[in-house]
């Protein structure tokens, strides 16, 4: 499990995160939910060990500033929003840097056929020679993807949960692939492993987070199951514009509609 | 090293999607052999004419010393193979640092010569040179043949560092102040050697003169092991960062999250910079260009990835250099063009096509 108490990021002067409490449990899909500037990228940056912070995140019981690279990255991997690279790697070449500390947790000798089987889950079948500059964004964000999922390929590893820390993972897919992100999501947790998602779908939020947390200014404001945090008021109050949460049928998978509320 | 089967056409077409590494060994294996061929081409070849069959008969046959008089031997032996052996580590040297320098500031036109690197390497150097016998006459004699490389090493790795902290915030270096950082590092060094050299005496002058000219003329064995181990100890450190300089093209964080120790990863690629450039800088004094001509023209044909690249530039780096060489002792004959010269001639106008084939991309 993942757990940060007490967490505060300054950047200069200027205080970022103040005194965020937060976990996430193996199993389930958390989300992290914010208007911009709210944190949510801070909060999962200094979870991904890129910030210094007072307070304190572990990673199943161990604290995060005291791994070493070579160990936190058999716990956990991270996908970033955007990354462009200067040489002309192949996508295969960029798949397999996933397997730099080799511990994929595949059988042994399954290694070299990951990157493939990364690939095709991503539904990026067949672009393995492709050049990673030449293809689109939403594809590079899939390659990386397929990436993370190769450093972390088996959710448990030797009866310890491992993690996907996500940075806006759906920000430049269609419609499909948002989909199907969300899905890997899912199915990583379901068979053991745990995932921090920043997310400003709150719809995909909805139909795919088991936790959510709510993020304002620099704190947090809300914590819980979808169906918790997701009420009128809050949602209206912490993005600042009028907000509606339907269901329908009652009951199932709540949505939420701006145009509801006008 | 290459066993058959690493090169045969069928691991090549069984090879997956994407991965080169099968082509980048094939590579390995004809750059090395050319290699080979371009050394034995030099060492047969010069203004004299010292037999060459009887020299490749030497080598082959023990008692075939025999086929060769004793200035062929001086020749062959004190004059070619030195010269030949030093043209190898240089070349080999300059071309590892300039694709070590691309690594690790994320771009293709990193290059000691051109960022100013050299230039500080060569202000180290001038400064042994000059004030060996007097500000730093206690420093040169405890360290013998290899003052020159070490003070040429403390340059680079100054000028190295102070590059890097300029262009480099937060783990993300920017082109446009990389360049004009080291247009200021190559000025401010130029002029700082110039003050040097205006207070050199007659005979400090025309060792300097030699020196800066960029030239293999003046290799003996002595400069060998002098440079040859810092040299050689950079190349059989590189394999140890070629992976982590891969996933350093993703961005310092995402190296990280891999599991690479960055900082560890840019402080020895740094050293090792310093350490080939300064070395080589030290024996054969200006040499530019090789280390941007070479990686690049590598990249094209097998990739970026830095576990070939980075062998594969020091075979490449080594025959170009014995190439230019074979140029400068020829092409003027019997007098020599300084090797400096001819690299930068073929160097400048490819320096340029890059600039131009990536003006899209370089947004400066």
């Amino acid at each position: 499990m993942i757990e940060a108490a007490n967490v505060s990021v300054h950047i200069g002067r200027k205080r970022i995160l103040s005194a965020v409490g937060f976990s996430a449990e193996p199993g389930q899909v958390t989300a992290i939910v914010g208007p911009n500037g709210s944190g949510k990228s801070t909060l999962i940056k200094a979870l991904c060990g890129d910030l210094s912070y007072e307070g304190s995140i572990t990673f199943n019981g161990r604290e995060l500033a005291k791994l070493q690279p070579a160990e936190a990255a058999g716990m956990r991997a991270v996908l970033p929003q955007s990354i462009t690279l200067s040489f002309p790697y192949t996508v295969r070449e960029v798949v397999r840097l996933g397997l730099l500390r080799g511990c994929s947790g595949a059988l042994d000798g399954q290694d070299e056929h990951l990157p493939e089987r990364a690939l095709a889950k991503v539904d990026l079948a067949g672009f393995a020679g492709r050049f990673y500059q030449e293809l689109s964004g939403g594809e590079q964000q899939r390659v990386q993807l397929a990436r993370v999922l190769c450093q972390v390929w088996t959710p448990v590893l030797e009866g310890r949960p491992r993690y996907l820390l996500l940075d806006e993972p759906v920000s430049s897919l269609d419609i499909k692939h948002q989909l199907l992100v969300m899905r890997i999501a899912r199915d990583f947790a379901e068979r053991g492993g745990g995932v921090v998602a920043v997310l400003h779908d709150l719809n995909l939020m909805a139909a795919f987070a088991d936790r959510v947390l709510v993020m304002e200014k620099g704190r947090s404001v809300a914590q819980g199951k979808p169906a918790e945090v997701m009420r009128d008021e809050l949602l209206s109050e912490v993005f600042e514009c009028p907000l509606k949460v339907g269901a329908v049928p009652p009951g199932s998978t709540l949505f939420v509609l701006p145009q509801a509320a006008v | 090293m290459f066993s058959a089967q690493m090169v045969s056409p069928r691991s090549l077409a069984k090879a997956p999607e994407g991965d080169r590494s099968a082509r980048a060994r094939l590579v390995l294996a004809v750059l090395a052999l050319a290699l080979l061929f371009v050394a034995a081409l030099s060492i047969a070849t010069g203004a004299s004419d010292a037999s060459a069959l009887g020299v490749i008969q030497g080598w082959f046959h023990q008692s075939g010393e025999a086929t060769l008089s004793d200035r062929d031997r001086l020749i062959v032996y004190d004059i070619r193979l030195p010269r030949i052996v030093l043209g190898i580590l240089v070349g080999a040297g300059l071309a590892v640092s300039g694709a070590l320098m691309q690594g690790l500031f994320r771009n293709p036109l990193a290059d000691p010569g051109i960022v100013g690197v050299s230039a500080g390497a060569g202000l180290g150097a001038i400064a042994m040179i000059v004030l060996g016998g007097t500000a730093l006459q206690p420093l040169a004699a405890i360290l013998g043949i290899y003052a020159l490389p070490l003070a040429a090493f403390a340059g680079g790795l100054a000028a190295t560092l102070i590059l890097y902290r300029v262009a480099t915030r937060r783990g993300q270096t920017s082109i446009a102040t990389m360049l004009l950082a080291g247009i200021a590092l190559a000025a401010l060094a130029g002029a700082l050697s110039g003050i040097l050299i205006y207070v050199a005496d007659d005979r400090q002058l025309r060792d300097l003169t030699f020196w800066q000219l960029g030239s293999l003329g003046g290799a003996t064995w002595a400069k060998i092991f002098a440079a040859g181990p810092i040299i050689l100890a950079t190349l059989a450190a590189t394999p140890f960062f070629a992976r982590g300089l891969d996933s350093l093209a993703l961005g310092e964080p995402s190296a990280r999250h891999l599991g690479v120790p960055v900082q560890r990863l840019k402080m020895f690629t740094i050293l090792s910079v310093a350490a080939a450039t300064g070395a080589a800088v030290a024996v054969s004094g200006g040499i530019g260009f090789i280390g941007i001509v070479v990686p690049h023209l590598l990249r094209l044909l097998i990739g970026p990835g830095n576990r070939y690249l980075l062998p594969a530039s020091a075979l490449l780096g080594a025959s170009l250099l014995l190439l230019a060489d074979a140029v400068s002792r020829t092409v003027v004959a019997p007098a020599e063009l300084p090797i400096g010269i001819v690299t930068a001639v073929f160097g400048a106008p490819f320096f340029f096509w890059v600039l131009l084939r990536r003006r899209g991309i370089l947004d400066l």
